[in-house]
């Protein structure tokens, strides 16, 4: 029998002309159900998007590690903010990063915002049988750029776990935490003096954290964000040139640690 | 023919022959490995020369656009399979090259019924330090040399490769700017264009640099740029040449 021929670019069905699968998990019915734990969101500030995440992980009521990064850079100008399983969103995370270089650097040309967006809406799909089953949801947001309108323009994306697509407008978030912030980024973006598509990255940067930190008061799932004992959040910003990181210097900074 | 080996002999003679006429024509491009990461240069007419491969990973190459093509393709595929089902850190030349690339163009050079790849190719690994980068010149017959830092120039032909190669590694000696490492560049790749000899007079550096500029016009310059010290998993850049003042 012959090898399928993989299409142009599509790394995906270059691992399947080698039969190797991309992301393959059998679902167990005798397998724990997992609690899903985590505070991811994005909102547009006035020269980009910043995308945060808090940094515990845990397996039911156990703190796991408070260092995980959950705001991943998949490429130069697209960044995925995981929420769910780790096993299965840092295994998708992994899909996306080689399928989008593998694409650039074959075809010489960067993959369209849409597409991106439906690859990984294409990864939930098939991650649907764990998704069912409860033990292996993931509710990512993705942020990329927009090279299609001129100039380029930063957006945000987010998901069900079927896979549907939506964009955001102003804001999203996801995780156990999401329903506490969301109702003050909502607030913030109707009746906030400034509104977030209104600041600066300072401003922007010190509303997260105070984000996270309201979120970890509520949701234990949550890490908190303490200045005063140099524990940061992961925050990624993404403008039309490309992301760059806040790293927990610069967060100390703009809150004055 | 199979019952007659000296049959065969011959026409791979013949094919290495043909293969070195049909590449005659070929623009040079080269690679030097400087303190902050490997500068790889081409001069096009048409047709690009100068490629990413993956992180730490570049090809430069002439000859049939389609034939490096497939190569490079082969390359980009083999290394995103490596990384993806071990590490990105598992990538390296030398498996690329010594158990991929190279059995692969030594098979296809020796099947005599079909058509040969008309390539000469360059492929550079950016290491933590120049004394760890990586070098490698591959040959359309699947032969290949490696060489730590340095400097690497594929010509068309043999004699005036390993000429130009010493001419630039002499030019280049203390030398650490990329411009300079692109000035040199093309000023060699005008000797080599112009078939100049580097052994005996070599045209004054006045003469060199009004001599490429007046050549590549009509033709485009391609540099690309493996750096060291960058942030980003991709240490690939493409550079222009007024990025480098040239």
């Amino acid at each position: 029998m012959n090898d399928p021929v993989p299409v142009a670019g599509d790394f995906l069905s270059l691992l399947a002309s080698r039969h190797i699968s991309a992301m393959h998990f059998e679902p167990n019915a005798g397998a724990p159900v997992q609690t899903q734990a985590t505070t991811v969101f994005a909102l547009q500030f006035a020269d980009g998007i910043l995308m945060a995440g808090d940094r515990r992980a845990t397996a039911g009521n156990v703190i796991v590690t408070d260092q995980i990064d959950k705001v991943i850079e998949l490429d130069a100008t697209s960044l995925l903010a995981i929420a769910g399983v780790p096993a299965m969103a840092f295994e998708m995370a992994r899909v996306l990063q080689t399928s989008f270089e593998y694409y650039r650097r074959s075809q010489l040309q960067m993959l369209s915002l849409p597409a991106k967006v439906r690859a990984l809406a294409r990864l939930l799909r098939e991650n649907l049988p764990m998704t069912m089953q409860g033990i292996g949801v993931v509710m990512p947001l993705f942020a990329g750029v927009d090279h299609g309108v001129s100039p380029a323009k930063p957006e945000i994306f987010f998901y069900d776990p079927l896979g549907a697509q939506f964009r955001a407008v102003g804001f999203c978030a996801s995780g156990s935490g999401s329903t506490t912030i969301r109702s003050i980024l909502s607030y913030q973006d109707r009746f906030g003096k400034p509104r977030p598509s209104e600041m600066s990255l300072r401003e922007a940067v010190q509303f997260a954290l105070r984000l996270l930190m309201v979120a970890a008061e509520f949701d234990s799932a949550t890490g908190g964000v303490n200045p005063s004992a140099q524990s940061f959040a992961t925050l990624k910003v993404l403008e039309s040139t490309g992301v760059r990181t806040i790293g927990a210097d610069q967060q100390a900074e703009f809150v004055g640690q | 023919m199979i019952e007659e080996p000296y049959r065969w002999l011959e026409a791979i003679a013949n094919r290495r022959e043909y293969v070195r006429d049909q590449l005659k024509g070929g623009s040079p491009v080269f690679a030097a490995s400087l303190p902050d990461g490997i500068l790889l240069l081409g001069v096009g007419g048409g047709q690009s020369k100068v490629f990413e491969l993956f992180d730490r990973h570049a090809l430069a190459g002439l000859g049939h656009p389609a034939d490096l093509e497939k190569i490079r393709q082969a390359a980009i595929d083999s290394a995103h399979l490596e990384a993806f089902t071990r590490a990105p850190e598992d990538v390296s030349l030398r498996r690329l090259v010594g158990f991929g690339l190279s059995p692969q163009l030594k098979l296809n050079f020796e099947q005599i019924f079909s058509a040969p790849y008309l390539i000469e190719l360059l492929l550079a690994e950016l290491g933590t330090a120049p004394g760890n980068d990586l070098l490698l010149r591959l040959h359309f017959d699947g032969i290949f040399q490696f060489q730590s830092g340095g400097i690497m120039v594929a010509a068309s032909q043999p004699e005036p490769e390993a000429a130009a190669r010493t001419w630039l590694t002499q030019g280049l000696a203390g030398k650490e700017k990329r411009s300079d490492a692109a000035e040199w560049m093309l000023q060699t790749w005008w000797l080599l264009s112009e078939k100049k000899s580097f052994s005996e007079a070599v045209p004054p550096e006045t003469e060199r640099r009004a001599g490429w500029r007046s050549a590549i016009e009509g033709k485009m310059i391609e540099i690309g740029w493996l750096d060291r010290g960058g942030q980003r998993t991709a240490r690939f850049e493409t550079l222009t040449a007024a990025q480098l003042g040239l």
